[in-house]
């Protein structure tokens, strides 16, 4: 797989670049986190687990009981806990697992012995009914990559999609009691795990991402319009800014944010062709926002929140020809757009 | 009341789902009290809390969670324990729960509830660690019996049997959700009036009822749809031995608008006697909730 394919039909839209530089748009993902995690059973099978179709392999799929079963084997709960994990876990399936655990000196029970650790039912065979819980194990985490990821899911259409999350989850298994940051490794997997890289995918990616982090950042002290007021003429050049921690600001080699508005809006768009553009992702109370930066100010930013001083961040920016005449007029502008978005927390002019 | 605990009663409850945060918000509807699922409030310092504060001023907040892995052979996480008591402490909530159950191993979390072989070891193991996280909490927690859909073969006594020595050997409390017991009974094949004969009652603190999609072979918990009336008689049977017991409605997929799912919740007056909710100043900020 290369690009995500356009999933949109011929009535989808094109998006540019630059469109809509400097205008804060409202939202991230449609209702974030609709697929919250709860305590319910997913009832979802994923089209690429191998979990129900590797039962077949089991020796006995009718689900009846056998009339003469052997005995139970006599496991210790922390043999049984692992043994039942991995095969629930096994990106290949519950047979899969149960044969590879068998294999590398794990619990010895082949797949003609799974009745002697796990009962059938008058209507499923033992193998069958741990199936369920593998693919339970998929659904919910390929459940939660969707709610952090959509417009990933409709650039790359569903079984895609689902095919990468596998994948994912196999690679990156949780190892938290909390699911918020487990899609954290998708931009990066993206860009590693195919050939050629998914690199208009990462780039969403990226920015879907962004917006999950600013979703769960701490609301810090605001910097108010009113401070600036305050600060004399001669220390505006040495004025440092504190970053907010509820801003990120991403730089993309695809218009993104284009992108990802369209989709927002139900606009169908097709994948767009390179082009630089960057963002800045921040929340203000329970919204989240996006902007598309120019050049300069995504350098001027940049630099800011870095913590370079107003003055040389400026100098810096004229030394490399990155700000024209007119950009120059408006620098001000920006800069109290910025800080009326609560891009930073304090300034600092000592 | 009726729970040895001395938990209160609530009337009847809505677990507290996203979907619904704009409603809640603007209109403050009359609704006993809520239940959170923890970990979507926990890890986070934004929105989500941005909504459950102002949500926990006004109503009564229990937490519900489904990663305390109390049956897990790897070691208690006490990070998470912390993390669970800052956000009790956060919301009031008048009670913890969690799950009969274990959610992963050797460091990995499956997310879900998987099962507990029914034998004295894993009864011992679970007891003790029921009883370190009391002591960390400071609190007696309920634990609720799962839904699952294996039974293992080397269980040497029934998941009820399990359930009220544990809760006797921890001194915990039972959340009760019959339609978990519904689902299992099913699965499994027993009948639900012997697992009801065999519940502590006086360790009930709460109920669960919810919908779940019955796939012919077995029956997934899905909390989907409304409760079928076979799952509100038993209901119905429960609350009838612990009456005064708190009752929420669990809707965890497809959810519907706030008042479909609120109206749902309130055929348990019609069902199980369960009176409406008493509102309590569910339109002022109230002060924290009573510790029990």
């Amino acid at each position: 797989m290369s690009e995500p394919t356009d999933a949109a039909s011929a009535s989808s839209i094109a998006v540019r670049a630059g469109e809509q530089v400097g205008v804060p748009l409202e939202g991230g993902p449609a209702e974030a986190f609709v697929r919250e995690r709860a305590s319910a059973t997913p009832n979802r099978h994923p089209a690429h687990a191998k979990a129900s179709a590797n039962v077949e392999r089991s020796p006995r799929s009718s689900g009846h009981a056998s009339d003469v079963r052997a005995p139970p084997l006599d496991v210790p709960l922390r043999s049984l806990q692992h043994w039942f994990a991995r095969a629930v876990m096994h990106p290949g399936g519950v047979a899969d697992g149960i044969e590879q655990h068998a294999a590398h000196g794990g619990l010895g029970v082949s797949l003609g012995d799974v009745e002697r650790v796990i009962l059938p039912s008058s209507r499923l065979a033992a193998i069958e009914r741990l199936a369920i819980y593998g693919d339970a194990y998929r659904a919910r985490l390929v459940e939660c990559l969707a709610d952090d990821y959509p417009a990933l899911e409709y650039a790359m259409g569903d079984d895609a999609f689902e095919a990468l999350c596998l994948r994912y989850i196999a690679r990156h298994p949780s190892e938290s009691p909390n699911l918020n940051s487990f899609g954290r490794h998708m931009a990066a997997f993206c860009r590693s795990e195919e050939r050629p890289p998914l690199v208009f995918g990462s780039d969403l990616t990226a920015l879907e991402w962004a917006m999950v982090e600013v979703l769960h950042a701490p609301s810090t002290e605001k910097l108010e319009l009113a401070r600036l007021a305050t600060v004399a003429a001669d220390r505006w050049a040495g004025a440092r800014f504190a970053p907010s921690a509820t801003v990120r600001v991403l730089e993309f080699a695809h218009p993104v944010n284009a992108y990802f508005q369209a989709f927002r809006t139900d606009r169908a768009p097709s994948v767009p062709a390179a082009a630089w553009s960057a963002t800045a992702v921040f929340r203000d109370g329970a919204t989240i926002w996006r902007m598309d930066l120019g050049r300069a100010m995504h350098a001027l930013l940049m630099a800011l929140l870095g913590g370079t001083p107003l003055g040389p961040a400026l100098e810096a920016l004229a030394a490399a020809g990155q700000l024209t005449e007119e950009e120059g007029t408006q620098v001000m502008v920006w800069f109290r757009d910025w800080v009326r978005h609560g891009f930073f927390a304090r300034i600092e002019t000592d | 009341m009726a729970n040895r605990f001395g938990f209160p009663d609530l009337g009847i409850g809505l677990g507290l789902r996203t979907v619904h945060y704009g409603h809640l918000l603007e209109h403050w509807p009359d609704v006993g009290w809520f239940e959170i699922i923890s970990e979507n409030y926990m890890q986070t310092a934004g929105r989500p809390l941005y909504f459950l504060d102002q949500i926990a001023e006004r109503y009564p907040i229990v937490m519900h969670g489904v990663s305390m892995s109390i049956g897990s052979t790897d070691d208690v996480d006490m990070s998470y324990l912390a993390d669970l008591k800052a956000l009790r402490e956060r919301t009031a909530a008048l009670w913890v729960s969690d799950h009969l159950c274990w959610t992963g191993v050797a460091g990995r979390n499956t997310h879900d509830l998987l099962p507990m072989p029914y034998t004295e070891e894993a009864l011992r193991h679970t007891a003790e660690r029921v009883r370190r996280v009391q002591d960390f909490l400071g609190a007696p927690i309920l634990l609720e019996n799962p839904s699952s859909y294996v039974e293992f073969a080397g269980s040497c006594m029934t998941e009820w049997e399990f359930l009220a020595r544990l809760t006797e050997m921890a001194d915990c409390g039972l959340l009760l959700d019959v339609n978990n017991i519904y689902v299992s009974a099913f699965n499994h094949g027993f009948d639900p009036a012997a697992y009801l004969g065999g519940v502590p009652f006086d360790r009930v603190a709460q109920m669960h009822v919810a919908g779940h999609t019955n796939q012919g072979t077995h029956i997934v918990d899905t909390h989907i749809g409304p409760v079928i009336d076979p799952v509100w008689e038993l209901a119905r049977e429960a609350y009838g031995r612990a009456p005064g017991t708190s009752l929420l409605l669990e809707w965890d997929a497809e959810i519907p608008p706030f008042e479909d799912v609120h109206r749902e919740a309130l055929k348990a007056t019609a069902f199980v006697g369960q009176r409406e909710p008493e509102s309590p100043a569910a339109h002022e900020p109230r002060g924290p909730a009573a510790r029990p």
